[in-house]
């Protein structure tokens, strides 16, 4: 740190500045995202008006390489972070600088956390599940719906930073338990969506036929009085299992049913 | 049925813009959608909305994956839709093609995630320099870096498409085709588990029988099984609400609870 300059930064910053960070941060957060450091150049590019409003020269090119360290968390929730940020640096200045860099470091694994089940968990398979029902059937209405949702949840998206910035970190402590009760209840819905995907959009049908005598006998009739769908939830179980397996991924899953299915249509067992 | 210049030009701006979507505004961040879009390219709504779907179902619980590259089905659900109308062989067999596509797309996102790197060390020595405009600038070349690495081989997969689709149908036996629908069927098994994996299923495995009798004993369609879980959700909700209302305490057994699940996420993440 050369010539500390403990000047705190004066003037609030207004909506406009706020609304301006979140914008920059939705365009920025993940185009340059990279496996060295993931969404460090997203941050940086959200963040870089203030820096340069509020530092010059070698305490800017501090900041400027404090805010481009390694950062990963869900874009949708991520800008809270920033929130967070900006508030500790304008009142602070470069004295925060470990504040935020510790700050950046422990919010983002919970944020992803919640981020993750809720946005990229929860609604797709509730909005996934539904419209891909509508769709098998060729009903747009499912689709559409799912893209109002994601225009909304961006509208949303655009409320996370300013919460960040006006409540700080002790929004997160207060607000814990409600929100692991809002997300159990979603994860609840979308189990029980999951649960009625199974028979309604597997498809494996049983061609075989039991001749004897003068009874013929089709072999779905019987499993369908044992369970309806039971082919479907053999295979779920099947592949649910063999996933928590060591070194199996989705991608050798995909594969590994690929194949299958050619197997299973070639020996008649499907069809 | 061909393909015009002007449907390749839109799909492969669409091709362009899928990946851009999914890491910025997150509109039509799902095969579902890019399914309908490119059958409304392709003047054939209802075909794109089966490839899109069938698709969507296989991927419901991959795009839980942090960081990780995952099988990329919006770009399989343009050259999905595309095969399926341009062949007319149906829509399962078009799953059978766009599923390796999506695949192999994994291995064009690792290429777009290393080339980003170089930008993060321009980005260093700009900062370094003290030009910090040069170093935003950096952040942002990444859009073509992603954006090129899907638009390069939809370009390329319909410019040869006509012809390869052809031949390919004329080289593959029966028997193979066949196979390709019965997996178009059962894919979405994978998407299911994968999901089932990342969830806390175990504490749930009621709600998920719940979901499974409503709709294959008692017929009741997705929607309707979507406003029971509702229900029974908001029913959960009032519950873990009073309880937190009457000890503030809780939070510690919540923290256990997710600490479990993500132990089940790692089980398979590589």
């Amino acid at each position: 740190m050369t010539k500390a300059n403990t000047k705190t930064n004066s003037g609030k910053l207004t909506k406009r500045d706020l609304f301006r960070a979140n914008w920059r941060w939705l365009w920025g957060s993940q185009l340059s995202w990279n496996y060295e450091r993931m969404m460090a150049p997203g941050y940086f590019y959200a963040v870089l008006p203030f820096l340069k409003r509020w530092y010059k020269d070698d305490e800017l090119v501090e900041m400027m390489q404090m805010q481009t360290q390694f950062f990963n968390v869900n874009a949708y929730v991520g800008n809270f972070i920033i929130g967070v940020d900006l508030a500790l640096e304008e009142s602070q200045g470069i004295k925060s600088k470990d504040t935020v860099a510790g700050i950046k470091t422990g919010l983002m694994g919970p944020l992803a956390g919640i981020g993750d089940t809720i946005f990229s968990a929860i609604i797709p398979t509730i909005c996934g599940s539904i419209g891909a029902y509508m769709g098998l059937r060729g009903n747009p209405l499912g689709s559409i719906l799912w893209i109002l949702v994601d225009i909304i949840i961006l509208f949303l998206r655009f409320s996370f930073l300013p919460m960040g910035y006006y409540q700080g970190t002790k929004l997160i402590d207060s607000a814990s338990g409600k929100l692991n009760a809002i997300t159990d209840s979603a994860i609840l819905l979308g189990v029980t969506v999951v649960g009625a995907l199974i028979p309604t959009v597997i498809k494996a049908k049983v061609p075989y036929i039991f001749h004897t005598g003068k009874i013929t006998l089709k072999m779905q009739t019987i499993l369908n009085q044992i369970m309806p769908s039971l082919v479907p939830v053999l295979l779920v179980t099947l592949v649910y299992w063999l996933l928590g397996k060591k070194g199996v991924t989705s991608t050798k899953m995909i594969w590994f049913v690929l194949i299958l299915g050619i197997v299973l249509s070639y020996f008649h067992i499907l069809g | 049925m061909t393909i015009a210049w002007w449907q390749i030009l839109l799909l492969t701006c669409l091709a362009f813009w899928v990946i851009i979507d999914q890491l910025t505004v997150s509109i039509l961040n799902n095969p579902l959608a890019i399914g309908m879009v490119s059958g409304i390219i392709m003047g054939d709504i209802t075909t794109g909305l089966a490839v899109g779907s069938t698709l969507q179902l296989m991927v419901l619980g991959v795009s839980t994956y942090g960081g990780a590259s995952m099988p990329d089905f919006m770009t399989g659900a343009i050259v999905g839709t595309v095969y399926a109308v341009l062949s007319g062989k149906g829509i399962q067999f078009a799953i059978g093609l766009a599923v390796p596509v999506g695949l192999l797309m994994v291995q064009l996102d690792v290429l777009a995630r290393f080339i980003n790197t170089i930008f993060q060390h321009r980005m260093d020595k700009f900062i370094k320099e003290n030009n910090p405009d040069s170093a935003a600038r950096n952040a942002l070349w990444g859009t073509f870096s992603w954006g090129l690495s899907r638009a390069i081989p939809v370009f390329i997969l319909l410019i040869v498409g006509n012809d390869v689709v052809r031949m390919i149908l004329r080289v593959i036996p029966t028997w193979l085709t066949n196979g390709l629908k019965v997996s178009g069927g059962i894919l979405p098994v994978v998407g299911i588990a994968i999901l089932l994996r990342y969830l806390p299923t175990k504490r749930f495995i009621s709600y998920l029988a719940i979901g499974f009798i409503a709709a294959s004993y008692m017929k009741i369609p997705m929607l309707g099984v979507a406003l029971l879980g509702a229900a029974l959700a908001y029913i959960h909700y009032q519950r873990e609400v009073a309880k937190l209302e009457e000890k503030p305490a809780t939070t510690n057994t919540n923290n256990t609870e997710s600490e479990e699940y993500e132990n089940d996420e790692g089980e398979y993440e590589n």
